[in-house]
């Protein structure tokens, strides 16, 4: 089974580096990453900070992108297609297909993900050199080159793995558009998924404290993977917390994968 | 050793939204393919028989009745080893090359180099893919899909071959060529069973034939017990005799038809002996070009089960694909 | 046909469906587990309260688009939570540093938000540690909400409380109040109380009058619980004088400083163990004036300072 996984997995994957769309996408990434060396020329004193944010946000945002386009369209494609008829009917059985799938967007992920994270070391890398001065600055909170930067990419990166389950587990039943609306809704609710459990305080009825509290397990908790901002002041992200979000992240998104086995295995391609 | 069973093979399909009633795509079908087989699985558009090869293939569940291969469940592993299928219309992965296709699927089977090198290679041969066998997928015509299709099917070797209209979409070259692998494919013990809408295939390659009609299996056996052979008339073509004095010949010669380069094809009754006409168009100077049998054809037969098959359910049905 | 084909015929077995919804639910539960242990070992506070990105109304209005009033909720939502966090939080160094950010984030949105402006009205200039202690952030924002809004006379009391509560500025809290009623709509006793305070500012019965007006008038709870708080404070405060004047008694009779409660019932001076109107007893402190002072655990601590006697004869 490991080799089946594997190969669907590195199919994914190429199939991704062939993708025309994706191609552009990353390399319009990697190029705003550049231009934001030309945006640190106009502020005085903060452009490396400025720097590392729009790097980072690059790196969500395009990441985003990418997780939930290839997600949705990835197993519906497929069966729109029926190309997966072919597969299928190899001695690949239909979960180890998905999980083959999956595995392999994570691979896609990563390999984007680093790509656009060596474009900002390189812009930052850039800018240290051209300017040494810079590093001396008594405004600077965080030295120019800061390994700490992986740790929000590395962040990033687990909490783009939810999505990209979620985005897997719609496309195993729903048209690409629904499944879009419904991963980035998922993933815009998952970024207040802390007010949820707060909600007591502030409604009155009970019943919606307690579906807000069941909600709150539910639904994935965004929000802590984000640690730009205290990574761009230069703060260290303790590896005990990396580690405990990186579980959660990671069980997360096996549950939800574990769900989109169910439903693949059990659907009629019609 | 029977290669294909089915029993009561039913598939219900929901349609509609609100209050999904069910649409019956197959109502009871049975049948059985002996090992070694060329059985035909005809029927027009919208019969079922995608449905019933996406049974076989497991891609669709029943809803009831009983389905093995090779002795086994449908969907087993070990089965999957031992078939291959090719779906109508195939679509595969524009972004790999054939090359890349095959060896994709050979590495499913668990095929290493350098058997696979070699196989994909001597398959893309067969079927007749040369130099394009580098070009990604996306350029690639219907027809040399089909032998991408083919070739696939075929990558493990299987025992029973599963193929879905595999004639459509290719020239009459292409055609012959898929008739001469079907026929290989019989001659190294393989069993094939194939759907299809153009009976004259059926007719030249199969040994039995299974006929479905609006879902349900109306008539099943070899060619020759469905096509009695009874000869319906003759078909006399000759030359160098005036069509008028044709006619006169006599009360069998039911039809005069007047072809090209003075030729004359004549439609005679069962009855009349043809040696008879013979003799009286050489009295009349003329000499004979061909001379042919009448009987009825599977095409006969198929169109006399739909319309039974129309006239018993009138109301109609909607239109699924296969 | 084997019975081994015919049940495997049929749809992938029931059982699949269990055995992936129970793995699904394990994983989730795996989840949420490490995400419990993580939020016990690490106060990572969310960006609103250690470094908040947004620090503008301006940028939190452009950046709303069109959902300037779900944001505007969003942002009062987390100046509660930040509130009962910091509250709750046994940290020494913990701060309200973000309270006025997100109220100033939430009013921003939307201008019209009342219950933001009189929360921080509140607390904003109640000092640490049930507030902020910054009376300079409470007017500023008072005074953002009455620019929003003139009409709104219940801002301009609520400054005037903040004046007369906190400040002790009778001056300015007695104009605050006469701006308050001078707003059309406004309660008329706004102008007496604005006499009120000018004439016997320090005085409690005034306070009470004031507080038991704010209590009756308003219709938040927020506003509601805490002049409810501020008149048990009020009343624990008269409780305080008579209980002073049971322990100057004793001591007059015994000589001593009585060592606990018992011995004031054993001399028939109290009937039972004294509690403040929040229900925690009493504390007999010899180092206090008067000698009796409010449980530090009690709900109504800290009692406010202007009202406390110094030294000398319980006050009427």
């Amino acid at each position: 089974m490991p080799r089946v996984l594997g190969l669907i997995a590195y199919h994914v994957f190429k199939e991704s580096v062939r993708d025309k769309v994706l191609y552009n996408l990353v390399l319009f990434a990697l190029l705003m990453i550049s231009a934001s060396y030309l945006v640190g020329q106009l502020t005085a004193g903060q452009d490396i900070k400025i720097i590392k944010d729009l790097g980072l946000a690059a790196i969500a945002v395009f990441g985003l992108f990418i997780s939930v386009f290839t997600g949705v369209g990835l197993v519906w494609k497929e069966v729109d297609r029926r190309s997966v008829y072919n597969v299928l009917v190899k001695p690949v059985g239909r979960q180890p297909f998905i999980l083959g799938k999956f595995v392999g967007l994570a691979l896609t992920l990563f390999v984007n993900l680093a790509a656009m994270t060596m474009a900002v070391y390189l812009v930052l890398v850039v800018m240290a050199w051209v300017d040494p001065g810079l590093a001396k600055t008594a405004v600077m909170e965080a030295p120019v080159v800061d390994p700490r930067l992986l740790s929000a990419v590395w962040l990033i990166y687990v909490q783009l793995l939810v999505v990209t389950a979620l985005a897997l587990f719609f496309s195993t039943f729903s048209s690409p558009m629904l499944s879009a609306a419904l991963t980035f809704g998922l993933y815009v609710v998952g970024h207040f998924n802390a007010d949820l459990a707060h909600f007591e305080n502030v409604v009155e009825s009970k019943t919606a404290a307690v579906v807000a509290r069941a909600l709150y397990y539910v639904l994935p908790n965004l929000a802590p993977f984000d640690v730009k901002t205290a990574v761009v002041h230069g703060e260290t992200v303790a590896a005990g917390y990396v580690l405990l979000t990186t579980g959660y992240g990671l069980l997360y998104a096996a549950a939800v994968v574990a769900l989109a086995m169910l439903v693949f295995s059990r659907r009629d391609f019609k | 050793m029977i290669a294909i069973e089915t029993e009561g093979l039913t598939k219900d399909f929901p349609v509609g939204f609100w209050r999904p009633r069910p649409y019956r795509a197959l109502d009871g079908v049975t049948l059985r393919v002996e090992a070694n087989e060329v059985f035909g699985f005809l029927g027009p558009n919208g019969a079922g028989k995608t449905t019933t090869l996406k049974l076989l293939m497991r891609l669709v569940y029943p809803t009831a009745g009983r389905i093995a291969i090779l002795g086994r469940p449908a969907g087993d592993p070990g089965v999957q080893r031992r078939i291959g299928f090719l779906p109508e219309a195939p679509y595969f992965y524009d972004y790999l090359t054939a090359e890349e296709l095959l060896t994709y699927f050979a590495g499913l089977f668990g095929i290493r180099n350098p058997d696979r090198r070699t196989r994909v290679s001597a398959l893309l041969d067969r079927v007749g893919i040369g130099g394009e066998r580098r070009l990604p997928l996306r350029k690639f015509s219907k027809g040399m899909l089909q032998r991408v299709g083919l070739a696939q099917a075929l990558i493990n070797d299987p025992e029973v071959v599963f193929l879905d209209e595999p004639m459509s979409g290719l020239d009459p070259i292409g055609r012959r060529d898929v008739r001469d692998i079907i026929l290989s494919l019989r001659d190294r013990g393989c069993t094939v069973f194939f759907s299809s809408h153009i009976l004259s295939d059926a007719e030249a390659l199969c040994s039995r034939v299974g006929m479905l009609v609006g879902g349900k299996m109306v008539a099943t056996g070899s060619v020759s017990e469905l096509v009695a052979f009874k000869v319906a008339g003759w078909d006399l073509v000759v030359a160098g005799v005036d069509p008028d004095r044709l006619g006169a010949l006599g009360p069998g010669v039911r039809a005069v038809v007047s072809m090209i380069g003075g030729r004359s094809a004549l439609d005679l009754a069962p009855e009349c002996e043809p040696e008879r006409v013979i003799a009286a168009v050489r009295d009349l100077g003329g000499r004979v070009v061909s001379l042919n049998p009448l009987r009825a054809t599977l095409e006969d037969v198929f169109l006399a089960q739909v319309r039974a098959s129309q006239a018993a359910s009138p109301a109609g049905r909607m239109m699924p694909e296969g | 046909m084997s019975a081994e084909v015919v049940r495997l015929a049929g749809r992938p077995d029931r059982r699949q469906i269990v055995v992936n919804l129970v793995v699904s639910a394990l994983l989730v539960a795996a989840a949420l587990g490490l995400q419990v242990v993580r939020e016990a070992r690490f106060r990572l506070e969310s960006p609103d309260a250690t470094v908040m990105y947004l620090r503008s109304g301006e940028a939190a209005n452009r950046l709303a688009l069109s959902f300037r009033a779900v944001a505007a909720d969003l942002y009062w939502i987390r100046a509660i939570q930040h509130y009962g966090r910091t509250k709750t939080s046994t940290d020494p160094a913990r701060q309200y540093s973000a309270l006025y950010p997100l109220l100033d984030l939430a009013t921003s949105l939307d201008p019209r938000l009342t219950i933001a402006y009189r929360f921080g009205a509140m607390f904003l200039a109640e000092p640490f540690p049930a507030g902020a202690g910054r009376v300079d952030l409470a007017i500023a924002l008072l005074k953002k909400g009455l620019a929003a809004e003139p009409a709104r006379w219940q801002y301009a009391q609520d400054a005037g409380f903040v004046y007369y509560w906190w400040l002790q500025d009778y001056h300015q809290a007695s104009q605050w109040f006469e701006r308050a009623g001078s707003i059309a709509g406004a309660p008329w006793w706004l102008k007496a109380m604005a006499a009120t305070t000018l004439a016997q500012g320090g005085d409690r019965q005034s306070s009470r009058v004031m507080w038991r007006q704010l209590y009756e008038t308003a219709d938040d709870q927020w506003v509601k619980s805490n002049s409810r708080l501020k008149l048990a404070q009020l009343d624990a405060l008269d409780e305080i004088d008579r209980l002073a004047a049971q322990v100057a008694r004793y001591q007059q009779a015994t000589g001593r400083f009585p060592s606990d409660w018992d011995a004031l019932r054993a001399a028939r001076l109290i009937d039972a163990v004294p509690d403040d109107p929040s229900g925690t007893p009493y504390v007999l402190d010899p180092s206090q004036p008067g000698g009796v002072r409010i449980a530090v655990s009690s709900k109504l601590h800290p009692l406010p300072p202007q009202f406390l006697r110094k030294a000398g004869p319980p006050s009427k």
